[in-house]
């Protein structure tokens, strides 16, 4: 619709004036040459009689404020207000196509026409008034959308806007010779304009393609291949086997599974239906094969090369020959991601093949190409509309979810949007690429370089868009190759003799375009080898670079920045470094001109950069302190919004530079958050100090951007400054660095007069603790299969002793009112003490009714419906066959029960509480249910052998108060050990499942699953427990100076909640007693900080991960926060001898639980691997419980606990 | 049936209690401030205010926010007049791409309910995980500072 038909929507405006070229071919990256012999008209600017202002550019505002500049542009040359003009980006349908938004050329190149329109516009105006008015045109001129004629200072007004407009619509094509204003009569260029789109986006009003809601509109999800990051190889598009529809036939909402080649979709009425169906489908793909990225360097080295070279100035290879100093490294730079805020999102409405899709596109031309390909379908006939998105600063995956939404769209016949998950966008994201820079120099005799020769290797070929190989609509055999790893190739300095070779690679992960693409590494390689050469030469590094500089503008701007950061000249590296300095120190300067475009490219703004770094030697952390940088950028026309772009460069290049780096294993990408990937954060912000070269005569360049590019090499250089050691491979976190510094300056050990904790090894164990021994607890299968001859020969002796029990009678269901309401009232909350009904009611099912099954060690039991139903229930029981079963384990027909049934307590209650009891479960509703029978295998499926087991292991007399107590502590201890039976998950079991006595007496047992911790005198929590605090935990769930209750204690709290205040006391009473006489207060805030940091020496790893993955819900007090955010420090289940209940909550969260305000975990199952959840144990365990042993084999039985089915988790939904 | 107030009006919504509160803000109340960034409670950019405290929407079901005021983006200002808080971001131009935005305003007017007068270490703690991508931390510090009644320039970090 480009063209004429756009301006019928200007018709409404009561005239216009519209200005147009012929369409251009589209340049740069990804332009794809089209016919153009029928095209209509681009319309770059409109006029509106009502005093509005359109403008249209076919780039994008990626959050970069370029809306609000583009405005200024246009306002400044049509002489209208500011406030008039509005400017529409991206859409197809309305803007030309001038190619990517990239490399930050809006300014510099799409603008050009837009301005040229806009002063074409004013120019018309002019025209139509002197026609009007009868007056000569060159004694017109336009100011503040009035047509005045005179000078300045006795100008008459002529004609308005609206009165020259009125009635006419006026199209104009572009004259490109239309004269422009001189820079020096600028009024709103170069002023500084706050952000047009900044009120919207605070209020909520702002509509980004996230917020876009179509009517009729479904969700879908996609679900993504296991060859994660990856997508070039003949397994692309062909690795999908099937889907089993079934596996979600059972969720509601779901319209329909798409499949086609190796996408697959789901589609569903509500998003969590969506989500739910993505993560319930089961599909099955064939085994993959992935590239190894082990080790990156030889990845890259290995990679097959296309050499291009760029340069071949004098003789190289003789210099070098001839030189006095020689001197080579090779540099390494890390895969690394846009990692934008939000993941990506569309909506498409397929409207019967003439798709509308509404993106968040960097391209929208572009990507019009690519849908149109993908669904086959002319290009013509789709239109996208762009919104603003989660900032992007390159290609993420912003054009593969329109390919998404445009599939499912297209399957279902309905709008659909689909929004990617946090996983999905880490994982896919077409990265920026890693690249190796190897570089060779030499120096003569004065230190003066004489010879350069720089190789860089990038792989990648600018990421086709997923769906298109997904569905092998496009071929993934073999990827193309391009050639972008050629900017700023070309060093800045004035080598004479200089080689430069690109080597044009094949991507090995899926790689596209990133902020600084190329340039950033080659810059790292180049400003960090010049550095080093100046450190060899003996020179001042600052000074060095002057000499070899050939740019007047260049150093004009170094010379600026140098003396406003108080540079001081030095002769080469400090003579030594402090070796008992824990803190060390140091200042680098990184200098380059970001050069875009392909090759030779085109210059962007100078930058430099003079960084202030320290690093602890003990922990291995660097902080950028203080940036200090200048930018030329000719030109500015928003100075405020430069000073944003440059703020924003430095800190995002301060985060990767320090943080940042993909990580990879066998299965590909394995940075699916931000715990495994983390970016910077409020804490680590360096102090920024921008210096803007003014050169309002000089032409604007790209902004921003280019700030970035210098940021690597003078971190690098001051992190050489401060220690002496080199950095030629990125990120410069604590892992990489510490082992250097160690190597080369020797392990810290500090002043001798302070203590230190140190030293430690260099080679730190794995499994993360010091003390060896099997992790205590868990029965392993061998130990079960010993039991099992034991238990055998118990059962054959045993069961010869005592007879088979004999049925009692079956009665009629009692009446109810045969029963007195107190005592039914009073049964009521035993059967909350003895929580019932957590066992007796199935997953879903009604309570009591059981069917709920449950794992023990000795196999799977069925729980029994407690109900009154007379065939399936205890309806046909009478009193003494209820007294039996609850103190002998003898059900109503003579069977033998299992102890899983805690008859082993119930023995304890009271005549009177059984017979309460009974009142109450009679006297509920009769439910129907039939559970089968459980079924154990031999020897424990032989239940006579029970009897035997019940004169080894079982006491029959109830509960005996203990007379030198007090009453509350007797009714405690009555509740704990009768109704309540703490003791059957609390205590642990010997190999024949009875609790253990003695000193085992709540000293820890398991209860499905979980490790129910031990309580009471033995508690590990490093917080004594007080009364008030298991009051409060029994209570509300949670204690803050404890932890929540989770897993199967979670409903036992809930089912507890009917119990009177008394009961709950005398209980913690109980519980509490004797606990804390040897306890501690818990850590305090030095020694935990101190404890971390020497975990986080262990197991670095684990330490980001719990930073960027964890600490947000349960770091730090927060007081301004919701939620119960449980301290992990005061958490027993770090002290436990088995990490099954913290693997379990970390893969599958904490639900909901019914308790107000305190708050929900999700799971992090599909985020976290077993490897890093393993490494984050590692490193909690370290922290939080020092003095225990180190948790072994963590990798496998997180596997084992991955394998067995958790609650849904719904983490990253 | 959930019953939720938000932004000072009552909704009953025939939706799934599990369904976490950031889908059914969005979806089902048509809200546009909260936004998704990782469902995983890691960067706050699905803010709200609960109670007046700053929660991760992505990461609370519908039926634990029941019965306790919510108050998203939309609903901080109040009678025609912006919050201070969207003010100060508005004024120090505290956005580059704004995806964040949302969070970083409420938790700033979350900070400020619990602690009225908070100083410059108390503005990064509380900021210190609300991750921002495009490196807007200058600018949304100086608003911070302004919206606690701190010189905006504040003293060097």
């Amino acid at each position: 619709m480009s063209g004429f038909g756009l301006l019928r929507r200007h018709e409404d405006a009561g005239g216009y004036i519209a200005v147009v070229r012929p369409p251009e071919q589209p340049h740069g990256m990804g332009a794809v040459h089209r016919d153009l012999s029928n095209a209509p008209d681009d319309v770059f600017v409109v006029l509106r009689a009502d005093e509005r202002v359109v403008g249209y550019c076919g780039h994008v505002d990626l959050g970069t404020g370029i809306a609000t500049a583009l405005a200024q542009i246009v306002a400044e040359e049509m002489e209208v207000p500011f406030s008039w003009v509005r400017m529409e980006l991206g859409h197809t349908g309305t803007t030309p196509d001038q190619g990517a938004t990239i490399a930050s050329e809006t300014i510099q190149v799409a603008a050009i026409p837009l301005r040229k329109a806009a002063a074409q516009a004013r120019e018309t105006l002019k025209t139509l008034a002197a026609a009007s008015h009868g007056v000569e045109v060159c004694g017109l001129h336009v100011r503040d959308g009035i047509v005045w004629s005179g000078g300045a200072e006795e100008r008459r007004r002529v004609a308005s806007v609206a009165e020259l407009l009125a009635g006419r619509q006026r199209i104009v094509r572009l004259d490109e010779g239309v004269a422009l204003k001189p820079r020096a009569a600028y009024r709103v260029v170069g002023r500084e304009v706050p952000r047009i789109d900044i009120p919207d986006k605070a209020t909520g009003r702002a509509v980004y393609v996230h917020d876009v809601r179509v009517e009729g509109m479904l969700h879908g999800r996609v679900v993504r291949p296991p060859y994660h990051g990856v997508e070039h190889g003949r397994q692309v598009g062909r690795s999908l086997i099937g889907v089993e529809r079934d596996s979600i036939s059972h969720l509601p909402g779901i319209v329909d599974v798409v499949t086609i080649g190796d996408f697959v979709g789901v589609v569903a009425e509500r998003e969590e239906q969506a989500v739910a169906a993505a993560e319930a489908l089961v599909i099955r793909w064939r085994q993959v094969g992935m590239p190894d990225l082990s080790d990156l360097d030889a990845a890259l080295r290995s990679n097959p090369s296309t050499p291009r070279r760029l340069l071949d100035r004098g003789d190289v290879d003789a210099a070098i020959a001839g030189a006095v100093t020689r001197h080579e490294a090779d540099y390494l730079w890390p895969y690394q991601m846009h990692a934008s805020i939000g993941p990506s999102c569309a909506v498409a409405d397929w409207r019967d093949g003439r798709p509308l899709v509404w993106s968040g596109t960097q391209n929208p031309h572009m990507l019009r190409g690519d849908l149109a390909r993908l669904v086959e379908t002319p290009e013509d006939r789709i239109e996208i509309l762009r919104h603003e998105a989660a900032g992007c600063y390159g290609r993420n995956c912003a054009d593969d979810v329109c390919g998404d939404a445009l599939l499912l769209s297209r399957a279902v016949g309905r709008p659909v949007r689909v929004q990617l998950s946090r996983r999905q966008e880490h994982v896919w994201e077409p990265k920026g690429a890693a690249q190796l820079m190897q570089v060779s120099g030499a120096l003569d005799a004065r230190g003066r370089p004489v010879a350069y020769a720089f190789q860089t290797r990038y792989p990648s070929n600018v990421s086709p868009l997923l769906a298109l190989v997904l569905t092998r609509r496009m071929d993934a055999d073999r990827p193309t190759i391009t050639q972008m790893g050629d900017r700023t190739s070309i060093p800045p300095y004035a080598y004479d003799n200089a080689r430069v070779i690109v080597h044009d690679t094949p991507p090995i992960a899926r790689a596209s375009w990133l902020r600084g693409v190329s340039a950033m590494p080659n810059s790292f390689a180049h400003d960090s080898f010049v550095d080093e050469l100046a450190a060899l030469a003996g020179a001042d590094p600052l000074a060095y670079r002057l000499d070899l500089l050939r740019d007047e503008r260049a150093c004009a701007m170094l010379r600026a920045l140098a003396d406003r950061a108080g540079w001081v000249m030095r002769h080469g590296p400090r003579p030594a470094i402090d070796r008992t300095a824990r803190v060390l120190t140091g200042r680098g300067v990184g200098y380059a001109v970001y050069v875009h475009g392909a090759f030779p490219g085109v210059a962007a703004a100078w930058a430099a950069w003079i960084a202030d770094v320290e690093v602890d030697r003990l922990t291995g952390v660097v902080r950028v302190l203080r940036v200090h940088i200048a930018q030329d950028a000719g030109m500015m026309v928003n100075p405020a919004g430069v000073r944003h772009q440059v703020h924003g460069n430095v800190v995002q290049s301060v985060s990767r530079v320090l943080k940042e780096e993909v990580t990879f294993d066998a299965t590909g990408v394995t940075s699916r958050d931000w715990g495994t990937y983390p970016i910077l954060t409020f804490a680590e912000l360096p102090d920024i100090d921008v210096l803007l070269m003014d050169r309002p005569d000089d032409p604007p360049l790209g902004v921003g951007e280019s700030a970035s590019v210098p940021s690597a090499a003078a971190i690098a250089n001051a992190l050489f400054d401060a220690t002496g050691v080199r950095f030629r491979e990125l990120p410069l976190t604590p892992a990489r660095v510490r082992p250097a510094l160690d190597r080369a300056l020797g392990v810290w050990v500090g002043p001798s007069e302070e203590p230190v904790p140190l030293p430690l090894p260099l080679a730190l164990p794995r499994g993360g603790g010091a003390a060896g021994g099997r992790p205590g607890g868990t029965r392993s299968l061998r130990d079960l299969l010993k039991l099992g001859v034991v238990a055998t020969a118990l059962v054959q002796t045993a069961s010869a002793a005592l007879p088979v029990r004999p049925a009692l009678a079956p009665v009629r269901r009692p009446e109810a009112a045969s029963f007195d309401t107190a005592a039914i009232e009073r049964g009521r909350l035993l059967a909350a003490a003895g929580d019932c009904a957590v066992c007796h009611t199935a997953p879903g099912g009604i309570p009591n009714a059981g069917g709920r099954m449950m794992d023990t060690p000795f196999g799977q039991i069925v729980t029994t419906n407690l109900t009154p139903d007379e065939e399936t229930g205890i309806g046909r029981w009478s009193f003494p066959a209820f007294v039996r079963a609850m103190r002998e384990g003898i059900s109503r027909d003579g069977h033998h029960l299992y102890p899983a049934f805690p008859y082993t307590s119930f023995a304890r209650m009271s005549d009177a509480d059984l017979e309460a009891l009974y009142a109450y479960l009679m006297t509920r509703t009769a439910i129907s249910n039939a559970v089968p029978a459980t079924k154990l295998a031999f020897p424990y499926g032989f239940r006579p052998a029970m009897a035997g087991w019940n004169l080894l292991f079982h006491d029959p007399n109830p509960y005996r108060p203990d007379p030198s107590r007090s009453a509350e502590w007797n009714r405690g201890a009555y509740l704990v050990d009768g109704p309540g039976h703490c003791s059957g998950c609390h205590t642990p079991r010997n190999g024949l499942g009875a609790e253990k006595s003695g000193s085992a007496y709540l000293a820890g047992g398991e209860a499905d699953g979980w490790v129910a911790p031990p309580l009471g005198a033995v508690s590990r929590a490093p917080v004594p427990w007080t009364v008030e605090a298991m009051v409060r935990y029994l209570r509300s769930g949670h204690d803050a100076e404890h932890g929540p209750a989770l897993g199967p204690m979670a409903p036992v709290v809930e089912e507890m909640r009917v119990l009177p205040d008394e009961d709950i006391r005398a209980i913690a009473v109980y519980l509490t007693e004797g606990h804390g006489r040897d306890g501690n207060a818990g850590p305090n805030a030095d020694d935990r900080l101190s404890r971390m940091a020497l975990a986080a020496l262990r197991e670095p790893q684990g330490a980001r991960l719990f930073a960027g993955s964890c600490a947000a819900c349960h770091e730090g007090e927060a007081r301004h926060m919701d939620g119960a955010r449980p301290d992990l420090a005061l958490n027993s289940n770090l002290q436990e001898d088995r990490p099954d209940n913290l693997i379990r909550v970390i893969l599958d969260g904490a639900p909901y639980a019914g308790q107000r305000g305190r708050g929900e975990m999700p799971g992090f199952r599909g985020v976290l691997d077993d490897r890093q959840i393993a490494s984050l144990l590692r490193y909690l365990r370290a922290a939080h419980a020092p003095g225990r042993p180190g948790w072994e084999g963590l990798e496998g039985r997180i596997a084992v606990l991955r394998g067995q089915s958790g609650h849904a988790g719904r983490g990253g939904q | 049936m959930i019953e939720l107030t938000v932004n000072g009006r009552r909704h009953r919504l025939d939706v799934p209690g599990d369904a976490p509160l950031l889908h059914v803000l969005r979806n089902d109340l048509a809200l546009r401030g909260p936004k998704y960034g990782c469902g995983l409670g890691e960067c706050g950019a699905c803010a709200v205010l609960i109670e007046g405290r700053v929660a991760r929407a992505c990461a609370v079901s519908c039926a634990a926010a029941e019965g306790r005021p919510i108050v998203t983006l939309e609903g901080l200002a109040a009678d025609g007049r912006l919050d201070p808080v969207q003010e100060a971001f508005i004024v120090e131009q505290g956005a580059q791409c704004g995806y964040c935005l949302n969070g970083m305003i409420i938790t700033i007017r979350a900070l400020l309910n619990a602690t009225p007068a908070p100083d410059e270490a108390a503005i990064r703690h509380a900021l210190r995980y609300s991750l921002c991508r495009c490196g807007t931390h200058v600018e949304i510090l100086r608003a911070a500072r302004r919206a606690c009644g701190l010189d905006p320039a504040g003293m060097s970090p």
